[in-house]
């Protein structure tokens, strides 16, 4: 006799999402990209590229150094602002029926605050990824994302536009105590922590003795990061009571039952897609089968 | 002739297929042979694959391949040894499972009835190879004489003489030390081609010094050029923008993928001096 399909719904603020695995933002793009080999329909949803209020060419190439554990990147939230996400790339995802988190960025609380006022009156999506923590922009944009005060107030001021939305906020693990980041968007009224983004690094060029990329340092992503990501959530989950999304080198099954122990209640998948787009399915499908693997460790 | 929109209209797939032969074609070359596995959509000529190297653990981007023929039951693919991975490559065996995504990216414009000098070196050969081994097949197809095939290796080794179907009515060498055919590269052999003989389009593929100087040609004598670029890649779908190139977009430059807006670009509309170099 077939068990009857078991529910791994959760529950984001204000939001239920049918999965709890999510494609990371970055990785899909807008979402249309992989639609050949991703059915993003039977996933939590997907998180969109990064957009910010106006266009970004982003950094100049080189923007991809191979790893053999992952990949370090120099992009540069290149992506075609908000106006065109609006009017055309958020309208192709509804039609797919795929529920979205839209991930945003800004230099300052205005802008943050406009991108905001704009999707408070667009439909078409459950939640919104703050990412307060890109490594590929301005040393001075990236220092915000570290900056307690900053993250509560940016926090409130979107969280205050969309209060039937899943406001999720992305940190960076580059810094000293991620858990007072996490704290200060909680109290900043987020619903949910995601952790973890891209970890700094760098490489040199041994004929030039100059940095790879243009920009000097990249993000580090891939299977590499896991370990760093895995502590940095278990320490998120010890300083918040809001959800926690685990995000950071999931290449398995395996790696994203870890997140649920360390405290997360959902799991976004990036770079490990290059490798194996079905990764996503294969973790809802066993999930499905094994709910009890959503549970906080120790068992 | 009209600017030809270049589009992709194979939907790609993931899958894993069979190694039917790896031949060595010369110290640095090698000839990859894969069962096409149901489902593959039939490829068009310039499109690639991306295919992992079978190394768990050591390699974690895929490598873009581009498809050098196909046919109902098989796929070939020409491979340069230029490092670990590719290296990974070469010692695979017949029977060894290969994972690759594909058939990805653009194609060069089918057109019949223009007169095509296609210039190739290196692993540059593949798309020029398949176009004409795919269009001078078919009723319709741009016919065997209207596609002039050059191609430029260092010397003799390089050249794969007596390993393809050359058709040498159609086809011309050019060997940097004289060797074979035309001694000098293969852009001084397609200048003297088009005083010779005439025209209508130029397609090139190639390391890119090569692929420069086609472009130099190409505006000198006022013909449509389209060049395929090679470049690292992500994801291979367009979705993670790690492969851009600059792209004139009429009075602005745009960041444009290889993998997916490419790998074949209109040359007038590249920012030359801005490609990546290899």
């Amino acid at each position: 006799m077939r068990m009857a399909k078991s529910d791994i719904s959760i529950r984001i603020g204000p939001v239920v999402f049918q999965t709890p695995v999510f494609l990371a933002s970055g990785i899909c793009g807008y979402g249309e990209e992989y639609s050949p080999l991703i059915d993003a329909g039977k996933l939590g949803g997907i998180v969109t590229k990064t957009i910010t209020l106006r266009p970004r060419m982003g950094n100049p190439p080189p923007r991809i150094r191979e790893l053999p554990t992952g990949a370090l990147n120099s992009i540069g939230l290149e992506n075609v602002g908000l106006d065109v996400y609006l009017e055309d790339k958020l309208p192709r995802l509804a039609k797919r029926n795929v529920d979205v988190i839209v991930s945003i960025a800004a230099e300052r609380a205005a802008e943050f605050d406009e991108i905001a006022r704009a999707l408070a009156g667009a439909g078409g999506f459950k939640g919104v990824e703050l990412n307060l923590s890109c490594p590929n922009i301005d040393e001075e944009a990236l220092d915000h994302g570290r900056d307690p005060a900053f993250v509560e107030k940016i926090t409130r001021i979107v969280k205050d536009r969309l209060p039937d939305r899943a406001v999720l906020v992305k940190i960076t693990p580059n810094v000293t105590d991620i858990g007072e980041v996490a704290k200060a968007a909680e109290a900043g009224g987020a619903d949910g922590i995601s952790a973890i983004n891209t970890v700094v690094g760098i490489d040199f060029d041994l004929d030039t003795g100059k940095p790879f990329f243009y920009k000097g340092s990249g993000g580090y992503s891939g299977p590499g990061v896991l370990p760093i990501a895995l502590q940095k959530v278990w320490e998120v989950a010890k300083a918040v009571s809001i959800s926690v999304v685990g995000i950071g080198g999931i290449s398995s099954v395996d790696d994203a039952r870890k997140f649920f122990i360390a405290g997360a209640s959902a799991v976004q998948v990036g770079t490990s897609l290059w490798q194996n787009p079905e990764l996503p399915g294969e973790i809802v499908s066993a999930f499905t089968e094994h709910p009890e693997w959503m549970k906080k460790g120790p068992y | 002739m009209s600017r030809q929109l270049l589009v992709n209209t194979a939907r790609p797939g993931r899958f894993t297929a069979a190694v039917v032969k790896n031949v060595d074609l010369s110290r640095r070359y090698f000839l990859l042979v894969l069962e096409r596995p149901s489902g593959f959509a039939e490829p068009e000529p310039g499109m690639f694959i991306h295919l992992l190297p079978p190394a768990p653990g050591r390699f974690f981007l895929r490598r873009p391949l581009s498809i050098l023929d196909s046919d109902d039951s098989t796929m070939s693919l020409i491979v340069v040894e230029k490092g670990a991975g590719t290296q990974c490559l070469r010692r695979v065996a017949a029977g060894d499972k290969l994972d690759f995504i594909g058939p990805l990216g653009n194609s060069f414009p089918h057109l019949p009835g223009e007169r095509i000098l296609a210039v190739g070196g290196g692993v540059g050969l593949a798309p020029l190879f398949y176009y004409r081994s795919k269009w001078s097949s078919k009723p319709g197809g741009t016919a065997s004489g209207e596609y002039r095939l050059l191609y430029g290796a260092r010397t003799q080794d390089d050249l794969f003489l007596d390993r393809f179907d050359w058709r040498p009515d159609d086809a011309l060498f050019a060997t940097d030390d004289g060797s074979h055919g035309f001694g000098g590269n293969v852009v001084e052999l397609a200048a003297r081609e088009i005083e010779r003989a005439g025209a209508d389009v130029l397609f090139s593929c190639g390391p890119s010094p090569m692929l420069e100087a086609a472009a130099k040609l190409a505006r000198a004598k006022g013909i449509p050029h389209y060049v395929s670029l090679e470049n690292r890649m992500g994801c291979g779908m367009g979705a993670c923008r790690s492969c851009v190139v600059l792209v004139r977009d009429g009075e602005i430059e745009i960041y444009k993928t290889v993998c997916n807006d490419g790998p074949v670009f209109d040359a007038d509309d590249l920012v030359w001096d801005k490609l990546p170099k290899g």
